[in-house]
């Protein structure tokens, strides 16, 4: 059952790159001051967005991802790809194997989402659709999405998601300096995936393929 | 979440009887008379077992539910009751769950329990019924021929460990590895026991040749749940005493039969008490036939060697004198005639002298320990490839290939050899019935177990055939060359037991990933270990039975000392359950408890034993330091995969295809953790093994860009500090693109939640498996090499 590798999806019309101002690493004209925290300022726009969570602190930026109020979905996922000086930081992972190297995730739950079997098997076990990582280029992935279509869609005019942006203290940023986040990615699984069927239905078939969505993602500087 | 039990073998103390089994207190090997005493005694002393295990069920974890049945039991040699339990739940069989009990002279007891399942708790009954579950298993199995026997179905406890996984086979039509879907497993379940059936296909007709399956169905959901192949490749007679010319053996007097209409048959009613399973469904012709004695079939064909598919005894003979003595002339259409005798009374002297070997050497009744009958089929090209042969665990029985030399002149005389034969009945010592099987097949240290158990025993009945006249119960010191296949192979031998590397495939140490070798070629260390047993190694380097293991040497224990340890050894502390769970380490373990059992801990043989596996990589000699490790080790500790696909899974590793990677090694005992990566390892052996892929390029930092190639991939990891010490690893690539942008990432996961649970998947690409279903499996499988691929900061 091989894939047609050469037939190229639709992507990235739609999406926009990062908005709140910012033209990468910039300079300063005065005597360079270590930077010591981040300095984020939340974007104005209301729909897809990523915002300043109350739990972050002076060097780690905890953001959430919340999208337009009164839209239902399943799930979302998107790539950032941040600058030299921003590292992502990690959360507890629900279900730890520490011993392949990667205790902790990218992304965090905040529980909008459903992501279990909603036949309710107990397995504490029970695989979820959550995951994440950072990819070369320091881009991060990370996505989280319902996997049971019976569970109903959820409103997404709340946190549905976390990520972390921690200072990375060895690249040496300079207090003030401005940093680009860049969106490159991100795609959302809509309320209206077509009527339940245990077998597919040609109206399901259509209606599989995930939304484009634009992200808008604040101002970061350094301070 | 079931709770295995420790692996410790424990004494249990019967309240009325007055000692315990002392650890490192030898038993000798008691003589006949003392030893019919015992026997007298076992009835109640299985009775006692059953007891007593009952009544220690608090202590195992065990239930009030939870029970135990008799499978078999035997008084061995020294005068000890061995008697294997199976562990039953309501009555019936919990799957893969046994144990072993001694119970020594002085009436203590001796239970190995780490095979044990606890923590049952199974309610109502299975929705399905067993012809269900029959009919579930012939789909998935799909038979092109008529089956002969309808398959035996059972009703078991099914423990979620044991869910097999991806199988692949070859696509004759694209020479690649695809999915095996009559052995694949894709269930998952959410409880860690479940109602199931065990359904046993035996196969054997001309549209699917011969096989072995077994099948576990899930009661309530009809999934299957595991899929096994464990084939291992004639009244009113009178005894009689016939002439036979064999090739291999020479002129040799034969137990014969002479039939109700005076003609002589290649049937031996004074070995065998109980029918032959197979034939038994063979309907007597009048002649006195029957399924109860050792007997010699031979299989017709046509004048240009095309199978008829019928197989006749070797009867009819109004002489008694069998064979020319000359090898298998191809004479096709005349194989009952006089030069196809030869090779039936070369099977016919090899399966004596093995019977007798079992028999009066170790006081076992026959193969199986209970007298069943076994027979050959000669100058077979059907059920077996004629240049091999073939044991049956369902016939009971063993196909000896015609051989194509010399047709072709690289092959094979008539498989009739000794060693052959030896070998192949010893199967039937090692996987005495259905229920209790060893699993030899290729992702199991077990198979190397047990063909190096088949080979070594071939060796000790070679030696056997030359014992002096009367000395009937020991094995001679010499009379073994510890060369299997020579005759049959004109003078070169196939394998090589004191140095199994001189084939150029066979391993002569262990390492890990020697499971997925054919167990033929990962038998070596096995061969290798009792060789230096029973002959000792040498301290010389460059010599041929020189370990780089073992650099000081040994001396060997002889014959006689090394066949009784391992005997012991198998058939009474290790356990084939089905799973194919024992490995090089539990068989050097159980070797050690044999020879502490029969000379005590701290004897000779006791250090001979821990020598010769140390000397082959297995455990280390007394006083030895501690060699470097280099393992796949099982580092999942419980999660989803291993949960609900232990064998399969626990030390295998899940990557993305056409990504870099770092896969994942432990080294231990070394300050140097580094190695040195490679593509394939040994079980790759010119591409062999084709349900496994070798592909990708090794980058210099040592990553690992993986090939485009949704399959099984063989990676191998050498020490930079001990190059003799190596890993041979799995490692599966999956399609993580399932919205086929050409980029795997996090947003993938949607198009496993648009198909998750559908009987279909709405798109093939959802799968990460390409299957045309999605579930679990996928998510589990996805979110595991996104963790292992990219770090999470």
């Amino acid at each position: 059952m091989r894939k047609p590798l050469l037939t190229l999806p639709v992507l990235f019309l739609g999406l926009s790159l990062a908005c709140g101002g910012g033209s990468g690493s910039g300079s300063t004209a005065s005597p360079a001051t270590p930077a010591k925290s981040f300095s984020y300022q939340d974007p104005t726009t209301t729909g897809w967005r990523l915002v300043k969570d109350a739990s972050s602190t002076p060097t780690r930026l905890v953001l959430d991802l919340v999208g337009p109020s009164g839209l239902k979905t399943r799930g979302a996922g998107f790539n950032l790809v941040a600058p030299k000086g921003v590292h992502f930081g990690t959360f507890p992972s629900a279900n730890p194997v520490p011993d392949l190297g990667a205790p902790d995730f990218p992304i965090n739950d905040t529980g909008v989402y459903e992501l279990k079997n909603t036949d309710n098997t107990g397995d504490p076990l029970e695989p979820v659709l959550l995951s994440g990582g950072v990819k070369p280029g320091n881009k991060l992935t990370v996505g989280i999405f319902q996997k049971d279509r019976r569970a109903s869609a959820k409103d997404s005019g709340v946190p549905l998601c976390q990520i972390a942006l921690e200072l990375d203290p060895t690249a040496k940023l300079s207090a003030g300096e401005s940093l680009s986040l860049q969106v490159v990615k991100a795609k959302y699984i809509a309320e209206d995936i077509g009527a339940f069927s245990p077998t597919p239905t040609v109206e399901m078939v259509a209606k599989a393929k995930p939304v484009d969505f634009t992200l808008a993602v604040g101002q970061l500087t350094t301070k | 979440m079931p709770r295995l039990l420790s692996p410790l073998a424990c004494v249990l103390a019967l309240g009325s009887l007055p000692a315990l089994a002392k650890p490192g207190t030898s038993h000798p090997t008691l003589a006949p008379a003392q030893r019919t005493r015992f026997q007298t005694l076992q009835a109640t002393r299985v009775s006692q077992v059953r007891t007593q295990m009952l009544a220690d069920r608090s202590r195992l974890g065990l239930g009030s539910r939870d029970g135990f049945a008799v499978q078999s039991a035997f008084t061995n040699t020294q005068g000890e009751a061995v008697v294997r339990l199976r562990q039953t739940y309501d009555g019936y069989r919990v799957w893969g769950a046994q144990s072993i009990a001694h119970v020594l002279p002085d009436g203590s007891i001796r239970a190995e329990e780490g095979g044990l399942q606890s923590g049952i708790s199974l309610e109502g009954a299975p929705r399905l019924s067993g012809q269900d579950a029959s009919k579930v298993a012939l789909k998935a199995l799909a038979p092109k021929g008529k089956l002969d026997q309808a398959p035996q179905v059972e009703q078991v406890v099914f423990p979620a460990r044991f869910l097999g996984g991806l199988a692949t086979k070859l696509d004759p039509s694209t020479g690649r590895p695809v999915l095996d879907r009559a052995l694949t497993v894709y269930a998952k379940l959410a409880e860690p026991f479940v109602w199931a059936y065990e359904v046993r296909v035996h196969l054997q007709n001309d549209l699917d040749g011969a096989r072995d399956l077994v099948y576990v169905v899930d009661a309530k959901t009809g999934n299957i749940l595991r899929a096994n192949d464990i084939s291992q490749r004639l009244t009113g007679v009178t005894p009689a005493t016939g002439t036979g010319n064999g090739y291999f053996r020479g002129t040799v007097s034969l137990n014969t039969s002479q039939m109700a209409d005076g003609t002589y048959a290649l049937y031996d009613t004074t070995r065998g008490t109980l029918p032959n399973p197979n034939l038994q469904y063979y309907t007597p012709d009048g002649s006195g036939w029957s399924a109860t004695g050792m007997q010699v079939w031979w299989e017709e064909h046509d004048g240009s060697g095309n199978p008829t598919w019928n197989s006749y005894l070797f009867q009819s003979n109004p002489t008694n004198t069998w064979g020319d003595g000359q090898p298998w002339g191809q004479l096709w259409g005349q194989e009952g005639e006089i030069n196809g005798q030869t090779s039936g009374v070369d099977a016919m002297s090899a399966m004596a002298t093995t019977w007798d070997f079992y028999t009066k050497v170790f006081g076992r009744n026959g193969l199986d320990g209970l007298g069943t009958t076994p027979f050959a089929q000669v100058l077979s090209t059907t059920y077996t490839n004629p240049d091999a042969a073939w044991w049956s665990v369902g016939s009971f029985g063993v196909y000896l290939g015609a051989g194509t030399y010399p047709a072709n002149p690289t092959g094979h005389l008539s498989m009739t050899d000794l060693d052959v034969v030896a070998h192949e009945l010893t199967h039937g010592v090692t996987s005495p019935n259905w229920s209790q099987f060893w699993v030899n097949s290729p992702g199991y240290e077990e198979a190397g177990i047990d063909e190096g158990t088949s080979d070594f025993f071939a060796q000790m009945v070679k030696a056997y055939a030359n014992r002096p006249s009367g000395a009937d119960t020991t094995v001679p010191a010499t009379g073994a060359d510890w060369e299997i296949g020579a005759g049959v192979n004109r003078g070169t031998p196939i394998r090589w037991m004191d140095k199994p590397s001189k084939d150029g495939r066979s391993m002569d140490g262990w390492f890990d990933g020697i499971q997925y070798m054919d167990g033929h070629y990962s038998a070596g260390p096995m061969n290798r270990a009792l060789y230096f047993l029973s002959q000792g190694a040498s301290s010389t380097q460059g010599d041929d039975h020189y370990s780089p293991y073992l650099p000081m040497g040994m001396t060997g224990i002889g014959n006689d000392e090394a066949a009784r340890i391992w005997f012991k050894a198998v058939t009474e502390y290790l356990i084939p359950d089905g799973s194919g769970g024992i490995t090089f380490a539990q068989a050097r373990e159980a070797a050690i408890a044999s020879a502490q059992d029969l000379y005590g801990t701290g004897s000779t043989e006791d250090i001979a034993v821990q020598s010769a596996f140390s000397a082959v990589n297995v455990g280390l000699a007394p006083g030895q330091a501690p060699r470097v490790s280099v393992r796949f080790a099982p580092w999942r500790n419980g999660d989803y995969i291993e949960t609900n696909h232990f064998s399969d899974y626990s030390n295998r590793q899940i990557f993305p295809k056409g990504q870099t990677v770092i896969p994942r090694i432990t080294v231990e005992n070394a300050s140097d953790t580094a190695v040195t990566w490679s593509i394939g390892g040994p079980s790759m052996y010119r591409g062999s093994d084709y349900s496994v892929e070798e592909g990708g390029v090794i980058n210099p930092d040592g990553s690992w860009t993986t090939p485009n190639e949704m399959a099984w991939h063989s990676i191998s990891a050498t020490s930079k500090a001990d190059p003799t010490q190596f890993a041979e690893g799995r490692v599966f690539l999956i399609d993580m693109d399932t919205d086929m942008d050409l980029e795997p990432d996090a947003v993938d996961m949607a198009g496993i939640a648009y198909s998750w649970y559908l009987s279909n998947a709405l798109n093939p690409a959802h799968s990460v498996l390409e299957a045309p279903w999605v579930d679990d499996g996928d998510v589990s499988f996805f979110v595991d090499a996104m963790r292992s691929t990219w770090p999470a900061n």
